[in-house]
């Protein structure tokens, strides 16, 4: 009756893995079985979490690629035979005041987060439904989504504007793919302990602020997160697809 | 060794579940067990209680029933005040008759407010005081909803106000309990192949609308919401709270 977190047989691509919540699904992925093919800008990073994942007996493979060069990201995708599963997470935030936005920070910011996200997310359907099985053996892409994909909060608003797109792409996809077999849906994390939220909580009125948003009174770790992940790229979510699974200890419920 | 991978584990912990001895109450509770979680199953057929009795046991795991009524207030109070143990609640008994809005009969309304919503609501008010009575430190509640709990459906005026209602009841719990670290989420499956829904689907014409509206083509079986259900019980979804897990295959994607 209860289906277990198991991927073994399955490829798994993930944007932005050499840190945070890239590095963790990544990770968590590998642990739960997967074949995983890391992407990220810093060949560094990269070395790292592969490491890792030799020590968890996982099986990874990394490149070098910015996701917002659609042919570098191309030209990976030709090497790879095969794929199952897209965590697509690279993304970034530059929090300001909506009448201080920088033109050159949205831009970067929505290149980023929504038109890279869109191109890999295209690019890796279309190399999924070229698989013959793959009605049957299905497959799963997750947009690693946020809170901010679901309510407003202050100095985000590009952000906001990006995610909540994040969401509306995740449930068209969800229903264009459904005949292949291939399920859609986003994962919307709260503050989670990442070296780019560290960095936002070095002010410590911040800190106060957010925690106090979150009812459960705690950031969320990033196994939180990464075990949402897994649970949503194979088959004990068989049957959910367009909608998403929040990690927000309750953020959003207010 | 894991870093990032939380397993779905229930050793140690105790769940009530009500409405055990049928479809999604029964399904449940044999997932529960199989995570390894000791069960107490409310359900009003004896039978069925003592054959799920046997079926739980086999995994190694306690097993209670309790032969009640869930709108019988008095018996199910004392029954749940006088519990050792509890971390976990599926707050599962529900039922539904379809009727057209202009043709609801003022008994069918009773029927279901009194199961969907009253019994639902004090069985969680009772359930959580006794977790905090026990001084267990967390808990979980899961509300079992419906996609209808989300959006409307044929002959589902009533269904729908009261799984509206336990959307509703869902996010206040969960900010009311949070201090406690008690989470409360709700799963929201499309119509699941059950004993009760299974004259349902007998009917050509509402098999085919449950088809048509489900982009994945394929009926919920009770092991997917099961597994959801356990997923969400376990420490592996530490940071959700206050949220729906929906297991639809698409239909409120749309």
């Amino acid at each position: 009756m209860l289906k277990k977190i198991n991927l073994k047989n399955k490829i798994a691509l993930v944007t932005g893995a050499g840190k945070g919540l890239g590095k963790a699904c990544s990770i968590a992925l590998a642990e739960a079985g997967a074949k995983v093919i890391i992407l990220s800008r810093t060949k560094s990073d990269l070395i790292k979490v592969s490491k890792i994942i030799k020590k968890t007996k996982g099986s990874c493979k990394a490149f070098v690629c910015d996701v917002t060069n659609v042919q570098e990201f191309k030209n990976i995708l030709k090497k790879i035979s095969r794929l199952d599963i897209l965590v697509n997470n690279a993304g970034n935030n530059r929090p300001e005041h909506f009448t201080k936005v920088k033109r050159e920070n949205m831009e970067y910011l929505t290149n980023l987060n929504m038109k890279a996200a869109f191109n890999v997310a295209q690019l890796c359907s279309q190399k999924m439904v070229k698989a013959k099985n793959r009605k049957r053996i299905g497959g799963s892409i997750i947009h690693m989504s946020s809170q901010l994909g679901k309510v407003g909060c202050e100095g985000r608003n590009v952000y906001n504007m990006n995610k909540f797109g994040i969401e509306g792409l995740a449930r068209g996809m969800a229903v264009e793919l459904a005949p292949y077999n291939i399920r859609v849906n986003t994962v919307c994390p709260t503050f989670v302990e990442t070296p780019m939220v560290k960095k936002f909580f070095k002010n410590k009125k911040f800190k106060k602020q957010m925690l106090s948003n979150i009812p459960l009174g705690r950031v969320a770790k990033e196994s939180d997160v990464a075990t949402a992940v897994a649970f949503l790229a194979g088959e004990t979510s068989e049957m959910i697809t367009g909608t998403s699974l929040v990690v927000d200890g309750g953020w959003t419920a207010k | 060794m894991s870093f990032f991978l939380k397993k779905i584990n229930l050793k140690g912990k105790t769940t009530l579940i009500t409405g055990a001895t049928k479809g999604l109450g029964r399904g449940t509770a044999q997932a529960i067990a199989e995570a390894g979680g000791d069960v107490i199953a409310i359900g009003r057929n004896q039978s069925e209680l003592n054959s799920l009795g046997k079926i739980i046991k086999k995994l190694r795991v306690k097993y209670t029933s309790f032969n009640c009524d869930v709108n019988n207030f008095n018996r199910i109070k004392s029954f749940i005040s006088k519990l050792k143990k509890l971390d976990i609640l599926v707050n599962n008994a529900g039922t539904n008759i379809p009727e057209s809005f202009l043709n609801v009969k003022k008994s069918s309304l009773e029927t279901l407010l009194d199961v969907n919503t009253k019994s639902a609501f004090n069985i969680a008010q009772l359930c959580a005081n006794q977790i905090i009575r026990l001084k267990r430190k967390q808990g979980s509640i899961i509300n079992i909803s419906s996609i209808f709990g989300l959006v409307a459906g044929q002959k589902r005026t009533v269904y729908s106000m009261t799984k509206f209602g336990v959307e509703g009841l869902t996010k206040g719990m969960a900010l009311d309990l949070a201090k406690h670290n008690i989470r409360v989420n709700s799963v929201c499956p499309n119509i699941v192949l059950t004993p009760r829904t299974k004259k349902y689907f007998a009917d050509k014409k509402y098999n085919k609308y449950v088809k048509e509206n489900t982009p994945i083509h394929k009926v919920v079986t009770v092991s997917d919401v099961a597994t959801a259900v356990t997923f969400l019980a376990s420490d592996a979804s530490s940071m959700i709270t206050g949220s729906s897990v929906v297991i639809d295959g698409g239909w409120t994607a749309k």
